[in-house]
């Protein structure tokens, strides 16, 4: 890792403001298993932050040690400068939009949405109030004394949504809570849910395993894998300038070449592939196996000149066409190797077979150390 | 109530994942109590019955497995569970297809009426057993009234009357795992099987008996192990002319105090429960009658 | 021939219900003969018998020692049982699976083998006391009731509820109490009342604890039918069955028959 000490600015560190969530160190293991590993997260105030990863990645387990629902094995958690490690769940102040909303069959959905003032002692006046405003705020006022099991799964997640904002928490924690929805729907509650959240200025954490929620809503992402946050930053940076090829991968579509390093001069590193030979920047030593990332639709068909662009040749594998767009697969000599190129308009007599000049840019290269064998 | 045996729903768990939890001590009044007043008083009469006032000893075993008498009273009980299992299933089964075929409400009011008689008290029951079985009493009524025999007849203590008891007392338990397993069969398979030509004992044999299975098994063990430790009812309706396992070890502890004796007995009876158990839950396991 | 299998298999239905009515009507129309003989038909009606009981104390005696204590150790399972399940439904404790079953294995055990083993291990812990006996001894018997019926509920409850209690500022057992308690509350009934029942009408197992003071309903009634049958027994009975159906109906009220019994 230390030996690609990037060219791109550190723009993550535009984001250390003084943090209002500071996960700091902590380490959960479950028996054997270490789930979360010394890992640290620091989250700006009114910030919306996804953890983004696959299942099994600690990104729920955070969440739960974030809420108290878990305790840690080491290190600290704090919200607005209170250390919360030791305070028991019920005591933090945390609203929580559990996976499948968790909503009180036996109550109304006024009486769901009341269930945290009541524990708090509000008076009932108060309660009332809040709770229409509370309804008010997802467009729910007309369904108040309805049984939350005749709710569709869109107005379910809006009461928990309610239910969770109601207590005015100091953080929002988001458990998947589209994972239930139908896709239209989904993006639907995406831009609702964003501008609610926007609107009360609330901290909010969001645990996804979707890459598409975690663009479209965040602030910032953390890229999680194996208990620890591979990639930190906007999701224009996690998308444009993933700091690893894990990140690469996980986030969006890319194509991938494994060579070998053969020289470099000042900030950039020329890469010998089955493709030829590629320029990326970085730094790395001659010698040391490297696989370069490309994202689809920075590569574009024909040459470009020598020395902005990379140029290559392939064949084509296969077409597949989808209206607006064409997504070409190039045949590869290695395996694990892929070519992808997305195309808006395509040459006329492209079919499989067919050879095809490419370029990019030699900016929109990415170059990252090669898997070893035992990772693979 | 007391259906398919081996249906407990507990969620699999990840067991590599445990680790102490404090709030697991909330198991522990309930573990401690059933450890305490049921595992150690079970196992202890297992002990008893190995040892006599001189020490270990097998001499209840003896007496019990070496004495024709006893083997028969043994065997009497089995035939009393097998008979009684056999005319439950051979009544309960058309009974219970009617029922899980029957649309709408009737199906709930019928079912509560094969229901109810459970919440019943044994006891009860088998006293208005006992006062239909006499000689002035309905089944005689009955039976002179519609012409089938001329003068009343002797009923109480005979095998007749056993058997109608027992059937009567526990075809319930007969009906209801059976009715749960037809209630979730397809009718269209059975419409199907016609369909494709094959006459209604093809397709009772090949469709219906082998996804019904399940029940059989469920309800014929339930069955057959409560009555082969029944003790209410065969005592009133046949009492000593007719001893059972239950009688004797009921005999042994209560007037002769042969305890070596009526623990050698509770252990047998509890190996035939256990063999029972085993067997269900194996045959309900194989591939012949997939669990449900 | 489908049509007459169908029509035989319904005829059976018919008889069948019938059949397992019969003494339970048997009992109630005796309950209400004027002749203290048991011949059918009765001779004529009356309300002697039910009048008899109120002298009948050994009866009222045993009627109210039953009622305390299957409700005491349905009470008893209830807590238990259902701490218990939560923490096997959890997987709080390892053999979660093995726990279960043997929590409810008593009811696995013939009767009169569970109440030889109880009677000899009172003697063997020098426990004389016959309602205490009793008493431990039908809390094994309504275990079983209790844990089906509590897993089986538990196992439909999403302890995520729980979770989201505690975040919206319960305690742990409060969490319980107000989200987990209302939602498993038709597990308790029926469960609670199949124990309620299954203590009520146990013989096998406290014939082996009883003694001549203390005697439950079940042993009474079996003695009075044994020694002296006459329609006062057919009138208490009248009696019970009357109450169990009470029971069920409000239960039914409650939960729902047919959610009672597939449980």
């Amino acid at each position: 890792m230390s030996q690609h000490a990037t060219a791109t600015p550190p723009a993550t560190e535009t984001h250390q403001e003084p943090s209002y969530l500071a996960v700091s160190n902590v380490t959960k293991r479950f028996g054997a298993a270490t789930v979360l590993d010394t890992l640290s997260l620091s989250v700006g105030r009114a910030e919306f932050v996804s953890l983004l990863g696959p299942s099994g990645c600690g990104k729920t387990t955070l969440l739960r040690l974030i809420a108290g629902l878990l305790a840690p094995d080491q290190g600290a958690i704090e919200v607005g400068g209170r250390d919360l490690t030791r305070v028991a769940a019920h005591k933090r102040n945390i609203g929580v939009v559990f996976q499948n909303y968790a909503l009180f069959p036996h109550l109304t959905v006024a009486e769901n949405i009341a269930y945290g003032l009541r524990a708090k002692g509000v008076p009932k006046a108060e309660q009332a109030r809040k709770v229409e405003n509370a309804l008010g705020l997802v467009r729910m006022e007309a369904f108040a004394d309805r049984a939350v099991t005749a709710l569709s799964g869109g107005q379910q997640q809006r009461i928990a949504v309610a239910r969770a904002v109601v207590v005015e928490p100091s953080l929002l924690l988001l458990d998947e809570p589209f994972s239930a929805l139908d896709r239209k729907l989904r993006e639907t509650m995406q831009i609702e849910l964003r501008h609610i959240l926007r609107n009360l200025g609330i901290t909010s954490i969001f645990v996804t395993h979707d890459q598409d929620e975690a663009l479209v809503m965040s602030d910032r992402i953390a890229v999680m894998n194996e208990g620890r946050i591979e990639h930190l930053g906007t999701p224009s940076e996690v998308y444009a300038r993933p700091k690893s090829l894990y990140t690469m991968e996980f986030v969006g579509q890319s194509s991938r070449i494994t060579g070998v390093v053969k020289g470099s001069s000042e900030s950039l590193v020329e890469i010998d592939t089955p493709f030829g030979m590629i320029r990326a920047p970085g730094h790395f030593l001659t010698g040391s196996k490297v696989v370069v990332g490309v994202r689809p639709e920075a590569i574009a068909a024909g040459e470009g000149p020598a020395g902005e662009y990379n140029t290559v040749r392939g064949t084509v594998a296969e077409v597949i066409y989808f209206g607006s767009r064409t997504l070409l697969h190039f045949q590869t000599a290695q395996e694990g190797d892929r070519l992808h190129v997305e195309l808006n308009r395509l040459p006329d007599t492209v079919e499989p077979g067919s050879a095809m000049t490419l370029r990019w840019r030699v900016d929109d290269s990415r170059v990252f150390p090669a898997p070893t064998e035992a990772a693979r | 109530m007391t259906l398919a045996r081996d249906d407990l729903a507990v969620p699999p768990t990840p067991v590599s994942r445990w680790q102490f939890d404090a709030k697991a001590l909330i198991a522990a009044p309930g573990l401690v109590f059933m450890a305490l007043a049921f595992a150690v008083p079970v196992l202890m009469l297992v002990g008893d019955s190995f040892v006599d006032s001189q020490g270990l000893s097998l001499a209840g075993y003896r007496k019990v497995l070496g004495d024709p008498y006893y083997i028969g009273i043994i065997g009497n009980s089995l035939q009393l569970a097998c008979i009684t299992t056999a005319v439950c299933l051979a009544v309960g089964y058309p009974a219970a297809w009617a029922l899980a075929r029957i649309k709408g409400v009737w199906q709930v009011v019928l079912f509560a009426l094969i229901f109810l008689p459970l919440t019943v008290s044994v006891v009860v029951k088998t006293f208005g057993l006992t006062i239909m079985m006499r000689r002035d009493g309905i089944i005689n009524f009955l039976l002179v009234n519609l012409g089938f025999i001329e003068r009343p007849m002797r009923l109480v203590f005979t095998e007749f009357s056993l058997y109608f008891g027992m059937v009567n007392v526990f075809l319930p338990f007969m009906i209801l795992p059976l009715y749960s397993v037809m209630r979730m069969l397809d009718p269209r398979l059975m419409d199907a099987s016609a369909s494709l030509g094959a006459g209604p004992l093809h397709t009772f044999l090949r469709v219906t008996l082998p996804l019904t299975m399940p029940g059989v098994i469920a309800g014929g063990t339930l069955v057959f192990s409560i009555s082969v430790a029944a003790y209410v009812t065969p005592g009133l309706l046949v009492g000593d002319r007719f001893m059972t396992m239950s009688q004797v070890m009921a005999k042994a502890y209560l007037n002769i105090r042969d305890f070596q004796l009526g623990a050698s007995m509770a252990v047998i009876m509890l190996v035939i429960s256990a063999a029972l158990i085993l067997a269900s839950s194996y045959l309900v396991r194989s591939p012949g009658g997939e669990k449900h | 021939m489908a049509l007459f299998g169908s029509l035989f298999c319904r005829l059976i239905l018919g008889l069948v219900i019938a059949f397992l009515f019969m003494p339970i009507l048997i009992v109630l129309t005796v309950s209400f003969s004027s002749s203290a003989v048991f011949a059918f038909p009765p001779p004529g009606f009356s309300l002697r018998w039910y009048a008899s009981l109120g002298n009948a104390d050994s009866m009222l005696q045993a009627v109210w020692l039953s009622t305390q204590i299957a409700a005491l150790s349905t009470a008893i399972s209830l807590v238990l049982g259902t701490l218990c399940a939560i923490a096997i439904t959890r997987g709080m404790i390892p053999g979660a699976k093995a726990v279960a079953t043997f929590m409810a294995s008593p009811l696995m055990l013939p009767g009169l083998v569970l109440g030889i083993a109880f009677l000899q291990a009172a003697r063997d812990f020098g426990l004389r006391d016959t309602y205490t006996t009793l008493l431990i001894a039908h809390v094994v018997i309504t275990m079983p009731f209790i844990m089906r019926t509590v897993l089986a509920s538990l196992s439909l409850f999403d302890f995520a509820m729980v979770d989201a209690a505690r975040m919206l500022g319960r305690s742990y057992p409060a969490a319980l109490w107000t989200v987990l308690v209302p939602n498993i509350l038709p597990g308790f009934v029926s469960g609670g009342l199949f124990a309620f029942i299954a203590s009520f009408d146990n013989y096998p197992v406290s014939i082996f604890l009883v003694d001549v003071r203390t005697k439950t309903l079940p042993i009474q009634l079996l003695n009075q039918v044994e020694m002296s049958p006459d329609p006062t027994v057919a009138a208490i009975s009248a009696l019970l069955i009357l109450g169990t159906i009470v029971a069920l109906i409000v239960c039914d009220r409650l939960v729902g028959l047919k959610r009672m019994a597939s449980i």
